[in-house]
């Protein structure tokens, strides 16, 4: 799974080939044309994608793509920079405010024109995470959002019946379920430390306004900040929470602490009942959406939603095939055979209904969260990676209780001003 | 005649010049160029003058990654090349089996910095570690070695002390070029054993001691790998450690260069850290002008 967490192998692989970015070009012999489709996914997701290449490349005679693993930012940024590059290749859609602005990524709206190709089908959200300035720079192949699971066997150890549906009950649950020993120290954490961002939306806060300028301060963000310090960072320590996270093992192997029952909830992606199946068959585990706050009903179902995309670069040699395998890749069919084997959850509402997605345990719940009216995107803007890394530092002090919510947040704010000068 | 070798020998040299030219000398000015633009490596850069220079100054973590390096090379370096010498002293005593010590002691230079690196988080894992197990054992302090911004340099200090082999040859072929008649003068005029290394080994080889402490600082303000790989935690994201307390220079210059795609405040930042290594130097040199003492004076 190509999820937003780094594994050391991932880091190694990155240090490693920092330096090997090299540059490839399609060739073309008489009336096929070869293009290069490196991509970032790899292991089962890579043999996934694969399937539908060769699926593809049996399709039609005009194209041949070959395909090839190359799980590196940098290669891929590398190759972008030279006159000729590969032709089609994947990222999130948190790049594409950042990728787009710089003139990097082959804007699709011309093409679309061109076939009068529609995109209704795709869920609003997913595809607006791939505009930037009322342009479409990528499509979408699969969204994530996150959801709270949780071990329902610790559940029904500490005596409580299901799941939490307000912020009341999570924060009640997170109390019983947490254990301390005679020295302070943590054996048994409620929740693992949440995504901020993620948990700001459930309490109603945004990260940027309409304008696309950054709101670190909003109510909604300090409150959600308020919960976890006030709740759980001043209750059992800034230390022996850094502590007992220390311990935790890789997140995608046997030793995830939700797995373990090391942390009783987590909020985690719709990827997980894949990765369980893997590497913990015999958890017995539940899902639910995020809580909302009391009395506030109006939040319920609130999530981020990130989206995996496939884009076309500017340095593209062989631009019109590129679109045509592009427009195959999210193709309903394409996309439910690629999405079903990764477990991911697809970018078109048509097939969110499908069948096909019943073997995967509880996926039904994370496809019923594309349906929420308060799904949220954290806005693909040019300085996107900077807000995100300022945001990432701050939540970092104020989980060590360096600064308040308020203060951290209009330190943000403060810097933010001076983004993109 | 005289014409017709020059051009010969220009030919049989050009393997090294138009190397040297190339990946060198080009570059070098080229970074010169971008560090006075505004350059993402999409788009022709925008000349802006001085101004990625004076951004800096109100750049909180550009002064934050300079402190950090600063420490690991002001901290640091004289920690490591003082276990260096002491190792070499010990080595340099002979004993039976001397040559397995010697091995033992260079013997973790040859494992590979990616390796050992992650061999060490798992050393210095707060809860799981042997150091901490060990610490606690003697009923000793337990740091948060990795997670606690005050510890997080320290432990890339006690990391480096654990690969110091390479120095430690370079100063035990020093002590052997200590020709033996200084003891035996020293030892007929009384001297014990710290008279000994305080007045015939030290300054016999200073500058020896002097040569590995400019190298091993030029090297320690250039540091990368072990911050990189102990704080990076998200796909190409940018993140420096607790409290960006791993956030050295290196690290953060090339996350504005490849995160953020600043190529030109990087270009900056690496003449800036070219000027702090030449003033650091200039500085040792003039320091070390009456403390040094060279065979040849």
């Amino acid at each position: 799974m190509r999820t937003a967490r780094l594994t050391p192998l991932w880091a190694v692989i990155a240090a490693g080939s920092i330096a090997l970015g090299g540059c490839s070009s399609g060739t073309s012999s008489g009336a096929t044309v070869t293009i290069n489709f490196p991509y970032l996914w790899g292991g089962p997701e890579a043999q996934a994608l694969e399937k539908v290449v060769s699926d593809f490349n049996a399709s039609q005679s005009g194209i041949v793509v070959k395909g090839v693993s190359s799980p590196d930012f940098q290669k891929q940024l590398a190759e972008m920079s030279g006159a000729n590059g590969f032709d089609v290749s994947d990222n999130f859609g948190s790049t594409v405010g950042s990728w787009a602005s710089k003139g990097i990524l082959e804007p699709l709206d011309s093409y679309m024109q061109a076939e009068n190709y529609g995109t209704g089908d795709f869920v609003p959200t997913a595809l607006q995470s791939n505009q930037y300035q009322g342009k479409t720079y990528a499509m979408p192949i699969a969204v994530h959002t996150l959801l709270l699971m949780y071990n329902k066997k610790l559940f029904s150890d500490a005596g409580i019946a299901a799941g939490p549906t307000t912020m009341s009950d999570l924060q009640a649950d997170i109390t019983k379920l947490t254990k301390v020993d005679s020295s302070g120290n943590i054996t048994q954490f409620g929740m693992r430390s949440p995504d901020y961002t993620t948990l700001a939306y459930a309490f109603g806060g945004k990260w940027y306004d309409d304008s696309g300028k950054p709101t670190p301060d909003d109510s909604g963000n300090l409150a959600a900040l308020h919960f976890w310090v006030d709740n759980v960072v001043k209750k059992y320590g800034a230390d022996k929470i850094k502590k007992f996270e220390s311990g935790y093992g890789e997140y995608a192997s046997a030793q995830n602490p939700f797995y373990t029952g090391k942390v009783a909830m987590t909020l985690d992606g719709e990827w997980q009942p894949v990765f369980i199946k893997e590497y913990a068959p015999t958890l017995d585990w539940g899902v639910v959406a995020i809580p909302y706050p009391d009395a506030q009903s109006n939040l319920a179902g609130a999530t981020q939603l990130t989206s995996s995309m496939f884009f076309i670069p500017k340095n593209a040699p062989h631009k019109q095939q590129a679109w045509t395998f592009l427009k195959y890749l999210v193709s309903p069919a394409a996309m439910t055979q690629f999405t079903r084997a990764l477990g991911n959850l697809p970018a078109r509402t048509s097939i969110l209904v499908s069948p096909l997605y019943n073997y995967l345990p509880q996926f039904s719940v994370w496809l019923n969260s594309l349906k929420s009216p308060n799904l949220r995107i954290f806005a693909s803007e040019p300085s996107t990676a900077q807000y995100q890394k300022d945001l990432t530092d701050e939540f970092q002090r104020i989980a060590n209780l360096q600064d308040t919510p308020e203060a951290g947040m209009a330190k943000v704010k403060a810097k933010a001003a001076s983004y993109g000068s | 005649m005289a014409h017709r070798s020059v051009s010969r020998g220009l030919l049989f040299a050009s393997p090294w010049i138009i190397g040297f030219l190339v990946f060198q000398l080009i570059p070098i000015l080229a970074s010169a160029y971008y560090s006075l633009t505004n350059f993402n490596l999409f788009q022709d850069p925008q000349f802006v003058g001085l101004h990625n220079y004076q951004r800096m100054a109100s750049d909180e973590l550009f002064w934050k990654s300079l402190f950090n390096t600063v420490y690991l090379t002001a901290v640091g370096v004289p920690i490591s090349l003082a276990a260096a010498l002491v190792a070499a002293l010990a080595l340099n005593m002979r004993v039976p089996g001397q040559w397995f010590f010697r091995t033992i002691v260079f013997l973790p230079t040859v494992v590979p910095v990616v390796a050992a690196t992650y061999i060490w988080r798992w050393l210095l894992n707060a809860q799981y570690g042997y150091v901490n197990e060990a610490l606690g054992t003697f009923h000793l302090g337990q740091p948060l070695w990795l997670d606690d911004a005050i510890w997080t340099k320290p432990a890339l200090i006690l990391m480096s002390l654990w690969v110091t082999g390479s120095a430690m040859i370079v100063f035990l072929a020093a002590l052997k070029d200590v020709p033996e008649v200084y003891y035996e003068a020293a030892t007929v005029d009384g001297a014990g054993a710290w008279s000994k290394f305080r007045h015939v080994t030290l300054p016999l080889i200073s500058p020896v001691i002097l040569f590995e402490t400019i190298i091993a600082g030029i090297f320690t303000l250039q540091y990368f790998t072990q911050a990189y790989l102990l704080s990076q935690t998200r796909f190409n994201g940018a993140s420096g450690g607790p409290d960006n307390s791993l956030l050295v220079y290196g690290l953060y210059l090339f996350q504005q260069a490849f995160v953020n795609l600043n190529m030109g405040y990087a270009s900056a930042m690496a003449w800036v850290l070219l000027f702090v290594a030449l003033i650091g130097t200039l500085v040792l040199l003039r320091l070390s002008r009456d403390r040094v003492f060279y065979a040849g004076d």
